[in-house]
């Protein structure tokens, strides 16, 4: 057995030496280096810098019959690339594997020659003096003039680190392989367009060579033949022979295609793109439905006037021979060098980021519940690389179909009809088409910002407003019908239907007309506030202990239609379509059970909220719930100052920088340290669609590490963001404003499947619809009348939303006392790059979002032990939960809270849809933070 | 395939190996470079199966085939390079080590290769580096011998003014049959008793209803929290094979699917030797209630292993990478020294070696308590319990603690390269990592740690300076910055 003993120190530096002074003379070149990553110079990235290439490369190379091996050409095709590197020398190194064993030309005994198909080979090697290891793909094409007809080719990946060249081998087996594939389908196609022409000129010749053949023996009148007539007859025979030949090649290469296809592991090439090009129309037909002995797999070439040849060919090396581009036919040419560029630009940089982006892309397919809140669900369902049994991703396919597919999914819990009730309810509100329609051109139409891929998002957005436009959902408030009749632009819109159980109900008594978000946009707020608010709701209109503001807030002026009948129709027309009980998440059933975490707040004591607890009951009518999707903190410093608050942080202000964003170049770190000079070897992403979105997320760290470093109230701004609360981003300058969405816009969790709810730029006056749209928004502050306006919308809200004001540098929002968020944003760290931070709020979002799911998926939370348990101790149950068990302290849980009931409703919509954007209002009193 | 090749050579000495179970290993060859007739075998090494997979004559052209080109070698002195090849034509995959030596009086290049049936890609390519490490190694003692034996037969022919070619360079096969049979042996095992890709994780600890059911709490918490600190490498050990079995692929849920299959469960009727290199392994107690570890094997493990005795409850480990490798290379050289000075073929053995050879096993206690608690797998193990099992929600949770994982660590080795351009200045900020990246506990750091090694090899020695330090040293030393 092992035994365990104590600790020891068990070497000094002395006793080293002495030892090593001690040992006879081992020659070094048979002995190991005592410390192979302490060396001279040595560290985890010098394999790489000490190469003599400056990166990864793609090199093809032929083993030419004239000149031997030779390279071709390099992706990129550039010379800085390969550095001094000898191309010639390693060319002759990975051409020299003779890997062709196969015979290939005439076989002994057989009549004509015949093409031999020979398999792809693949060789790792290297030359560990140069530092240079590959793959080497090696390929044979087809060409009619060359010896026994093949030219041997291969294409190398070429790179400094021999470990990732084995550990991306299947990886890039398969992509070789494509490209290989695409390559030796366009040669095919390119052989029998010369087959077919050497057989039209060999006919044309035979023609000619018959006639001057007839016309000899015409002429011969002397009863023999003449030795010019012998050889013309013998060139004629030649020629018969050489067209039979040709033919049986034709046939050959036609015929391959449908000897591969029987082969279970032949998989032809196909090209991703639909849509080939003419050339590539007559190329290959379908070969399952057409028989190949009928239908001649390559067509005629159509225009070619066929000439007289000569019978034999010319010598070895008076002929030219073709290069590779005319091997091959374009098309397939050029989708085979896309390919290969393809495989540079996925398998370039360290390997480390090609591994790890590999294991997090299995990983998150098996966490699919909770992707949408922070990842960029777009990479990941984009086609991954070829994946074969390596890492993460090696799952065979048939795992994949079987048992592991379960897993992929999202947890499948048993659902119950009734179990569940959400307290998430739509307040349906008509708007005016005409918003939309004044809103666009108001858009900032230059908008230059650096992130273009945001503009798919951004576009989304504005296709997408009519129709969330139409209803607004409010977050845990009232529980009202959402039956409202589809304009004609929303038709073709996917309806999702909303979780709500008590819509039909609530919409007997109440419906919402068309009117009221006219009203609500124009008319003063005092006069709006509707009947059934004041009534329910009395003080969470009037009584909250803002301070600071003096407008009023949100002001909901529905005119009811109480008969509307066909809204009701249509609000159980929706309830219809809901299959999923909402408590699917808690595993459990309990038909009473209504989730009380939203609709049913716990009076606050501080006087912000103070709705009762409204417990669910099917059969009473009413409006119920409350605004405020979360119960209102304790912790809230209710009598704080915004200027005890400022004076806290004024202090941390001291420590940093008073410049503005714009004085930051983004090109360079914010730390004067020396690192900002090293490259950034983080690999291009696999997929071209991830490509923009990597690019976005390295400017976004940037500017958010410089964010948390300049703004010492940078904690309630991320934090706001975090909780769902709507972030206003307040300045003149287009450029200032934007940066500061591009940076908080890391911490905004998804809403849905279409990219983050952020607008960067807003020169519109704020409407009830941009809050459901957008949780974080760049607005224009301009003085003209219309900048009034702006500024005008925006007191009236501002008592739902937090304000950055850029110019002032001023933010406007609820105290945060966490920690999560100090973990998150630390203005002293010594992160000096914004893709590392990227990182790390990455790493910690992830966290949450665990904490999140485990809190939504605990079974034994959300229930009542017992039917006589109070629903305040089912409260205190999960609120200990949050706090003991997850280690949330402050406004953390509410962090939580927040991303649970996205989650949720997430889980909730239908598959492939994205929650619902929710429309909240969270009163909490803010506080003005000053740097 | 055969018609087209070569004749075998009739010299060509052959080895047949009894296995018990199925082999995926078609043969192993040893090729060398004939300075007038070009690659030529010296052995083959064969399973020995009633249906003949690939004939002599295949074999040897295959082994010649790894040598072509090789005349171009282009190699650092004293290197053993490693070639791949998948020769879909021939439906095989082939790995050599090439490698230059002196024999037979000349210096030339030789070529130890497996061979296996393409079929088998999936399976070798995770065990890949076992292989090659493992084979390097026999080579390295192997080219020794063959210099010794360079040197005793220059002595004899001066001697004796007599010259036996033939002879030379015979017995380096014994020695590399000693290594090429375990090979053998190890694939043959890891082809019945790997562990799967893919673990339902109801055949695991995790689907217990409460921490504690299958195994103590503070137990399970040690085994997980030092498998991650010592990179997913464990043995596990214990009289039942059900018991170990469940603890090994509780483990397994904690690598890649590829590491998986880079680990064995534990054979009921007998237990298997220990393999170095394996992530995870099972190991049957004997009859006695003990199971001996090999101390060379457990060195040469790439990485620090951790022992859990489930009969027990015990879990110990070995110090971390930049120690473990540091110790690992000192034992090598150690042994290659010894083996320089031998003199005689009894002197050559192993046993002999480590007997005789007082600084041969140096004075280390391989094996320690946990020293450093941690808080990730510790949160992990408090929280995972109260999903409800049976469902996928812990699957999922459990990915999502290990994407959290695999972002730390990368994210450490993304500060770290920020930190010292790439390696060009040395890493003194580890108190402002710590801080930084949220791992203040020690535990979180040799976790994280650990997984960047994997991903980024050297990372340890690099960042812990000099690596003959021992980790205590280090950290106190890098905390005073």
């Amino acid at each position: 057995m092992i035994s365990a003993p104590d600790v020891v120190a068990f070497t000094r530096e002395e006793e080293l030496q002495d030892e090593l002074y001690r040992e006879p003379p081992l020659p070094e070149e048979y002995s190991v280096p005592l410390f192979p990553f302490a060396g001279h110079g040595a560290n985890p990235w010098a394999k790489v810098a000490n190469s003599k290439f400056s990166r990864d490369f793609i090199l093809i190379s032929e083993f030419s019959e004239q000149v031997g091996p030779q390279p071709l050409l390099t992706i990129p095709d550039d010379a800085r690339v390969s550095g001094t590197f000898d191309l010639n020398y390693f060319s002759l190194r990975i051409m020299s594997v003779d890997y062709q064993a196969s015979f290939v030309g005439h076989p002994p005994g057989s009549a004509y020659p015949k093409l031999n198909f020979v398999e792809d080979s693949k060789v790792v090697l290297g030359d560990s003096k140069e530092g240079a290891f590959a793959y080497v793909h090696h390929l044979t094409l087809y060409d009619l003039e060359a010896r026994g007809f093949v030219r041997p080719f291969c294409m190398a990946y070429i790179s400094a680190d021999e470990h990732k060249i084995m550990q991306q081998f299947q990886e890039l087996s398969a992509e070789f392989s494509k490209a290989s594939e695409c390559l030796k389908t366009g040669n095919r196609k390119a052989f029998a367009n010369e087959l077919e022409k050497k057989l039209r000129d060999l006919d044309y010749t035979r023609t000619v060579l018959h006639n001057e053949t007839e016309l000899q023996k015409k002429a011969n009148d002397k009863g023999y033949y003449t030795t010019q007539a012998i050889e013309k007859a013998n060139e004629l025979a030649s020629v018969e022979k050489s067209i039979i030949e040709h033919q049986d090649l034709l046939k050959q290469i036609r015929s391959y295609p449908y000897r591969k296809l029987k082969e279970s592991d032949f998989h032809p090439y196909e090209p991703e793109c639909a849509l080939l090009d003419e050339a590539n129309a007559g190329c290959e037909r379908d070969p399952t439905t057409s028989d190949p002995a009928e239908t001649p797999l390559y067509t005629h070439v159509p225009s070619y006037t066929p000439k007289l040849i000569k019978a034999k060919s010319a010598k070895c090396f008076d002929k030219k021979l073709k290069t590779l581009e005319e091997l091959c036919d374009v098309y397939f040419f050029t989708q085979t060098l896309d390919q290969l560029h393809q495989i540079e630009r996925t398998f370039r940089g360290d390997v480390c980021y090609l591994l790890t982006e590999q294991i997090s892309r299995a990983l998150l397919k098996q966490q699919t519940i909770t992707n949408f809140l922070f990842e960029d669900v777009s990479c990941l369902d984009e086609k991954p690389p070829e994946k074969q049994g390596r890492g993460c991703q090696g799952h065979s396919h048939d795992a994949r179909d079987g048992k592991c597919s379960e897993e992929f999914l999202a947890p499948t819990v048993v659902i119950s009809l009734g179990s569940y009730k959400s307290s998430v309810e739509c307040v349906p509100i008509k708007m005016e088409q005409d918003i939309e329609d004044t809103q666009e051109p108001q858009m900032s139409e230059s908008v230059t910002f650096e992130h273009q891929e945001n503009l798919d998002y951004l576009d989304a957005d504005l296709k997408g407003s009519i129709s969330s436009g139409e209803s607004i959902e409010v977050l845990g408030t009232e529980k009202s019908a959402s039956g409202l009749p589809k304009s004609e632009s929303q038709a073709s819109l996917p309806v999702s239907p909303s979780p709500q159980v008590g819509r039909s109900k609530v919409g007997s008594r109440r419906t919402v007309s068309e009117d009221s978000i006219e009203v609500l946009s124009t008319c003063p707020s005092e006069s709006l506030i509707p009947e059934d608010f004041k009534a329910s709701y009395p003080s969470a209109i009037n009584e909250e202990p803002y301070v600071g503001d003096e407008e009023g807030g949100l002001r909901f002026t529905p005119r009811l239609n109480l008969d509307d009948a066909d809204e009701q129709e249509d609000v159980s027309n929706q309830e219809n379509l809901v299959q999923v009980d909402s408590a699917c998440c808690i595993g459990k059933e309990s038909p009473n059970f209504l989730e009380p975490e939203l609709g049913h707040k716990p009076c606050d004591e501080d006087g912000v909220v103070r709705i009762p607890p409204q417990p669910y009951r099917a059969s009473e009518p009413g409006l119920h719930g409350t605004f405020g999707s979360f119960p209102s903190h304790d912790g809230i410093a209710g009598g704080l100052l915004p200027y005890e608050l400022d004076s806290r942080y004024l202090g941390g202000s001291r420590e940093v920088s008073k410049s503005s964003l714009d004085e930051c170049s983004d090109s360079t770190s914010y730390m004067s340290s020396a690192a900002s000079t090293c490259s950034d070897r983080t690999p291009s992403p696999a997929h071209p669609a991830c490509h923009g979105a990597d690019r976005h997320k390295k400017k976004a760290g940037q500017n958010a590490l410089r964010f948390i470093r300049q703004y010492p109230f940078a904690h309630p701004a991320i934090y706001s963001l975090l909780s769902g609360r709507t972030l206003i981003v307040l300045g003149e300058e287009e450029a200032i404003v934007k940066k500061l969405v591009t940076a908080l816009s890391i911490f905004v969790p998804n809403c849905g499947l279409y990219g983050k709810p952020v607008k960067h730029w807003l020169t519109s006056p704020l409407h009830v619809v941009d809050f459901q749209k957008w949780k974080l928004i760049g607005l224009q502050r301009t003085v003209s009348p219309a900048g009034v306006n702006v500024l005008h919308t925006l007191s009236r809200y501002s008592r739902y939303i937090s304000i950055l004001d850029a110019d002032s540098k001023t933010l406007r929002c609820p105290l945060y006392k966490g920690s999560v968020v100090s973990r998150l944003a630390d203005h002293r760290t010594q992160i000096k790059r914004g893709s590392t931070y990227y990182m790390h709020v990455q790493s910690i979002l992830t966290q949450l979002c665990s904490k999140a799911f485990l809190f939504t998926f605990c079974h034994h939370l959300h229930l009542p032990i017992s039917e006589r348990e109070p629903e305040e101790s089912v409260v205190s149950r999960r609120m200990n939960f949050l706090k003991l068990q997850l280690g949330l302290v402050n406004e953390d849980v509410k962090i939580v809270q927040y991303l649970a009931e996205l989650l949720k409703l997430q889980y909730l919509q239908e598959p492939g849809q994205g929650v619902s954007p929710l429309l909240r209002f969270d009163y909490v009193p803010s506080f003005l933070y000053k740097i | 395939m055969s018609a087209l090749c070569p004749p075998p050579s009739p010299a060509v000495a052959k080895t047949e190996i009894s296995l018990n179970g199925e082999s995926p290993l078609l043969a192993a060859t040893f090729a060398y470079w004939d300075n007038i007739l070009g690659p030529r075998v010296r052995h083959i090494w064969a399973p020995k199966t009633e249906q003949v997979l690939l004939s002599d004559g295949e074999i040897t052209f295959l082994a010649n085939h790894t040598l072509n080109g090789e005349i171009l070698r282009n190699a650092e002195s004293g290197a053993i390079d490693v070639k791949f090849f998948v020769l879909a034509e021939k439906r095989v995959i082939i790995v050599s080590l090439i490698f230059d030596g002196n024999w037979n009086g000349d210096r030339s290049t030789y070529g130890l290769s497996i061979i296996l049936p393409q079929s088998e890609l999936g399976f070798y390519l995770p065990l890949h580096r076992v292989c090659v490490d493992r084979l390097t190694h026999i080579i390295r003692k192997g080219r020794i011998w063959m210099h010794k034996e360079r040197q005793e037969h220059f002595q004899k022919i001066v001697l004796e003014g007599t010259e036996r070619m033939e002879d030379q360079g015979q017995s380096i096969i014994p020695m590399l049959t000693g290594e090429v049979i375990p090979v053998m042996e190890l694939l043959s095992s890891m082809k019945s008793h790997s562990v799967p890709e893919e673990i339902d994780i109801s055949d695991t600890v995790l689907n217990d209803d409460d921490i504690g059911d299958s195994c103590h709490e503070g137990f399970l918490l040690n085994a997980i929290s030092s498998h991650l600190q010592t990179c997913g490498c464990s043995v596990v050990v214990g009289s039942s094979a059900e018991k170990v079995n469940k603890i090994v692929r509780t483990l397994c849920l904690f690598l890649t699917p590829s590491e998986r299959k880079c680990s064995r469960l534990c054979r009921n009727e007998s237990s298997f030797k220990y393999e170095s290199g394996l992530f995870v392994q099972g190991l049957l107690k004997d009859a006695t209630g003990s199971f001996v570890l090999p101390f060379r094997q457990v060195m040469y493990a790439p990485y620090p292993t951790t022992h859990i005795d489930v009969d027990v409850n015990t879990v110990k480990q070995m110090p971390p990478c930049h120690e473990h490798i540091y110790n690992q290379r000192r034992y090598m050289r150690s042994e290659l020294t010894a083996f320089w000075r031998a003199n005689s073929d009894e002197e050559m053995s192993q046993d002999y070696i480590i007997h005789t050879d007082e600084s041969f096993t140096p004075d280390l206690n391989v094996f320690q308590d946990i020293l450093h608690r941690d808080t990730l797998v510790k949160a992990f193990l408090d929280q995972i319990f109260h999903l409800k099992p049976g469902l996928s929600l812990r699957s999922t949770f459990l990915a999502q603690f290990l994407l959290v994982l695999h972002r730390k660590a990368l994210t450490l080795i993304k500060y770290i390269e920020d930190d010292t351009q790439r390696g060009k200045k040395p890493f003194r900020s580890l108190r402002s990592l710590k801080v930084d990246l949220d791992l203040t506990a020690e535990g979180d750091l040799n976790i994280i740690m650990a997984l960047a090694e994997k991903i980024k090899p050297g990372l340890h020695s690099f960042i812990f300076g000099r690596p003959f330090y021992t980790s205590v040293q280090e950290r106190d030393m890098l905390m005073t910055f």
